[in-house]
């Protein structure tokens, strides 16, 4: 059993809180990811599972067992590091055994569990070269290897990608996830690409300034965001926000003027309190025609055509602007007055304190 | 490149440049040509005054022979090796187990204990000079022994060479060290496999150029030892010319001899030896 | 979970034998690799400057009994003329020795080419700096020797009259200088050396792009860059213009009439031939306390650096 528990864990550096309490489960064999912004504390957060730092407050449970004060070769743990941290003097052979060569492992268990990380990671022909004579992807697999070596109950991986380019991180990030499936380990991923976060995890931590915004799967975190940090963090390009008010709640449901005046009549949403919240409605929800329950028009101010679909930025007036999703073939061109069409389905409402007071009903 | 390079600015200029230099140079190194000179001439020449021409007779095997039948030279080239390559040895390595505990771990007082082996390594000898005498005459009755100045010397450059190792090994990045941790390795053993491999470069050039300081040093030869069993070659050498006061080519065949380890220790190690002295110089 | 061995071999936390040493190694380990070091250095530099200071209080031959007399030494001192001689020589060798790092850099932008051989021409300007101190006392004896000294054969070439520097009482010390300059300019043309090598070549690029020539791009682009070798060149040269011994002793032993002595070489004349522990310890005290200044302004930078 290898599951991971944080209980009410903090930290501080001197008088700074990075972490602010933070209390989590990843069960057993999951594929969980902390995603955030810089600064948000989510390296922290894998480096205090890892040991390499001391909670402040709180307790680490690996496997069942209290971890806190466990030095971090002992928590059944391995990890990637964003630099892979590959030791320059040693052969990839050396690297990837050298944790077991230090605890004096028999030899031949030595050799087998090399053989088969390099088999599972096709380093097999690379096992006498040096760091030096390796390709970033080449080291970022040594770096699993020797990860994989120790047999860990759980592994972490802190922005293992993020010195790769583009089209080999796609490629790695493949591979990672077939890791997974092969090692059936629970792994804890930390970076800042949502992306990556959503293709890999089952499980998604979503952390801004020291604290938990929101757990759940990817979809989960996509159709019903908890509030407007986790709705805009997730999804590329960013959910749109617009400034909304209310016009009347009953049985009938929430009715909204949008910008302009023209109303929408979404499903009741009881938490709402106050006049002016915000409705969000990702790109790739808006239609460009009339929609289901509103329209709006504007006028397009720019276009990015990327081949397979189109960003249009409407201006739709009244100091309000959206991103619309468009087909790659479509025909509009910046300055054309288009309408927009939004359905009741796909909108989210936020309170004035950012909190989600209604989800979206598409999933 | 500053200045702009030479051979921008057309023969004339090139060649002027090219003699200039040989001119510099060897204005630079007359009197360590005229040393050089002064060695290899008879006696006779010397009285007669002969100088800036060709020696007569060239006297080269010898006078520089005469050095090591009159003189304990040899004896005093040995012990220059005897004291020396300990204590640097020993420096180079105490202080990389400092350095590493300086630079990669935090503890309270690491900066304050930084800041002592800097200061350490400038204060004047001479505040040291009596309590050091005293102790080893009277604690540890090793005065005038080798041993008395590899100890002092080991202890002494750890200063200097702490300060280094440290500013070196802080460029090893922490991820290294802690991803030898996370895999189980015990603090030392991190030290010895991973840290050691990796800063050998840099205590090369440390040892190089500790060997200058020590083998050239004076002050402690002549505080600590005073029969020539101990002494090493500078120290004799200033014992020398009181016997050679006016046998200058011998006390010259002398001063060459003396000079030369460190010299070929520095033309072999060049580059060491310039990493080392300037290692953090222009890093500020 | 994963599919393999059952040894646990590297994650078992209470199965392995954790003995005292295990549980405790990460924390002592910093400790235990500072201590030989550390004793080392606290033996044979910390403790004696505590002791000398003490000593300076005392009056002492060296073998009979320690007597305290408090700051006699150093009201004594204050009338000592060699003494004061031994300061104003000091003062001499910093005003001298501040000369060191511009000739070292004269010289480093003269080598800065990349003609056939310069390597070696470079690596011959350095040597000054690795023979002895000893070695250069002597080469400079021989140097100013009224007889055959090349001083004296230069001048006597040109129709001047021989001098013998090394018995003037004026100008025994300004010989001694010159022989001090020879390796500390070597030493100073070293460190531009390198850091002209190490100067970021777009800055220069673009001043020169600018219209930036000679003295300007100079002053402006060149001699900013250098700003670290510079700090060092300094504190080096003032730390040798106040510790020096080595010289004074071989070339003058601080004659003639104690006129070229310094404060290092006046305390171990001190000490041991006037055999005056407590007093020379006073010496030694001064000197020390002269030197801390630098020392602190060094210390100050270095750290502050460490901060940023």
């Amino acid at each position: 059993m290898a599951d991971v528990r944080l209980e009410g864990v903090k930290k501080r550096f001197g008088d700074v809180e990075i972490i602010k309490g933070v209390d989590l489960a990843v069960e057993d064999g999951r594929f969980c990811v902390f995603v955030g912004p810089s600064g948000c504390g989510k390296s922290t957060l894998l480096r205090l599972i890892a040991g390499l730092e001391n909670v402040s407050e709180g307790r680490v449970t690996i496997g069942g067992r209290d971890m806190t004060s466990v030095p971090p070769a002992n928590r059944g743990t391995a990890m990637v590091f964003q630099s892979y941290a590959l030791y320059p003097h040693m052969t990839v052979a050396e690297n990837i055994s050298f944790g077991l060569r230090m605890a004096k492992a028999p030899k031949d268990e030595i050799e087998r569990r090399v053989a088969r990380a390099a088999g599972m990671l096709q380093l097999d022909h690379l096992l006498q070269r040096k760091p030096a004579q390796l390709s970033g992807g080449q080291r970022q697999r040594v770096a699993i290897g020797r990860a994989i070596v120790r047999e860990p109950g759980v592994f972490l991986f802190d922005e293992p990608l993020s010195n790769l380019d583009a089209s080999l991180r796609v490629q790695m990030r493949i591979e990672i996830g077939k890791l997974h499936q092969d090692l059936g380990a629970t792994m804890i991923y930390v970076t800042h690409d949502q992306v990556e976060a959503m293709t890999l995890a089952d499980q998604i931590v979503v952390l801004s300034a020291g604290r938990i915004e929101q757990v759940g799967s990817p979809l989960e975190l996509y159709h019903r965001p908890r509030n407007l940090f986790v709705a805009k963090f997730i999804g590329s390009p960013t959910m749109n926000t617009l400034p909304v008010e209310v016009l009347g709640q009953d049985a009938g449901g929430l009715k909204l003027a949008l910008p302009g005046g023209k109303p929408i009549l979404l499903p009741q949403a009881p938490g709402l309190s106050g006049s002016t919240p915000t409705l969000g409605v990702r790109p790739e929800h808006l239609t460009l025609g009339e929609g289901r329950d509103a329209t709006l028009n504007g006028k397009v101010r720019l276009t990015e055509r990327l081949g397979s679909e189109t960003m249009l930025y409407v201006d739709l007036g009244h100091e309000a602007e959206v991103v619309v999703r468009a087909d790659g073939l479509s025909r509009v061109r910046p300055g054309d007055v288009v309408p927009v069409g939004l359905s009741k389905e796909s909108c989210h409402v936020f309170d004035a304190g950012g909190n989600a007071v209604l989800n979206g009903a598409l999933m | 490149m500053f200045p702009a390079p030479i051979q921008d600015k057309g023969p004339v200029i090139g060649t002027a440049y090219r003699v200039t230099l040989v001119v510099a140079l060897i204005v630079w190194l007359l009197p360590l040509v005229g040393i050089g000179l002064t060695s290899i001439r008879s006696i006779d020449d010397l009285n007669q005054g002969n100088f800036w021409g060709w020696p007569e007779e060239t006297r080269f095997a010898e006078n520089y022979t005469g050095v090591f039948t009159q003189s304990p030279m040899a004896r005093f080239l040995l012990n220059s090796i005897l004291i020396t390559v300990p204590a640097v040895g020993l420096a180079v390595a105490l202080s990389a187990m400092a350095g590493y505990a300086l630079a990669k771990y935090r503890f309270p007082g690491n900066l304050l204990l930084f800041a002592v082996f800097i200061a350490g390594n400038f204060v004047p000898f001479q505040i040291l000079m009596i309590p050091v005498r005293d102790l080893f005459v009277n604690v540890v009755p090793l005065y005038d022994t080798i041993l008395a100045l590899v100890i002092f010397h080991m202890a002494f450059q750890t200063g200097f060479c702490t300060l280094f190792m440290r500013n070196f090994i802080r460029q090893i990045p922490d991820a290294l060290i802690e991803a030898a941790r996370v895999e189980g390795v015990s603090e030392l053993r991190i030290f010895w496999h991973v840290v050691l491999p990796l800063v050998r470069p840099a205590m090369a050039a440390l040892a190089v150029l500790v060997f200058t300081f020590v083998w050239n040093d004076f002050f402690w030869a002549l505080v600590l030892v005073q029969s020539d069993e101990a002494r090493p070659v500078t120290a004799g050498l200033q014992a020398l010319r009181g016997t050679w006061t006016s046998a200058w080519q011998l006390l010259s065949a002398g001063a060459i001899i003396a000079a030369l380890p460190p010299v070929a220790m520095f033309f072999l190690m060049q580059r060491h030896f310039i990493a080392g002295l300037t290692l953090g110089a222009t890093k500020g | 979970m994963s599919s393999s061995a059952t040894t646990p071999l590297v994650l078992s936390p209470p199965e392995r034998r954790e003995g005292w040493w295990h549980r405790h190694q990460a924390g002592l380990a910093p400790f235990l690799l500072l201590l030989p070091a550390l004793v080392g250095f606290s033996i044979f530099v910390l403790w004696p400057i505590v002791d000398s200071l003490w000593l300076s209080l005392h009056d002492w031959d060296g073998v009979g009994e320690k007597r305290f007399i408090g700051l006699d030494n150093y009201r004594e001192l204050m009338d000592d003329r060699v003494f004061w001689t031994s300061i104003v020589n000091n003062v001499w060798w910093l005003l001298a020795f501040m000369l060191a790092p511009a000739a070292g850099l004269a010289i480093a932008l003269f080598l800065n080419q990349t003609v056939f051989g310069i390597r070696l021409v470079k690596s011959l300007f350095f040597f000054p700096f690795v023979i002895s101190q000893v070695v250069v006392g002597l080469i400079f004896s021989w140097f100013f020797n009224p007889q055959f000294g090349l001083l004296n054969e230069m001048l006597g070439a040109v129709g001047l009259t021989g001098v013998s520097p090394l018995d003037s009482e004026t100008g025994a010390t300004f010989a001694i200088i010159v022989a001090g300059l020879w390796p500390q300019i070597a030493y100073c043309m070293i460190l531009y050396l390198t850091g002209l090598a190490a100067m970021n070549p777009e800055v220069i690029e673009a001043a020169r792009m600018d219209g930036a020539r000679g003295w300007k791009l100079f002053w402006h682009a060149v001699l900013p860059q250098l700003r670290p070798a510079t700090f060092i060149a300094v504190v080096v040269s003032v730390i040798g213009a106040l510790r020096s011994f080595d010289l004074v002793a071989i070339m003058t032993a601080g004659g003639p009439y104690g006129s070229s002595s310094v404060l290092a070489y006046y305390m171990y004349e001190q000490t041991f031939l006037s055999v005056r522990y407590g007093y020379g310890a006073a010496i030694a005290a001064v000197l020390f306390l002269i030197m801390n200044v630098y020392i602190a302004f060094f210390l100050w930078r270095m750290l502050k650096r460490e901060q940023a």
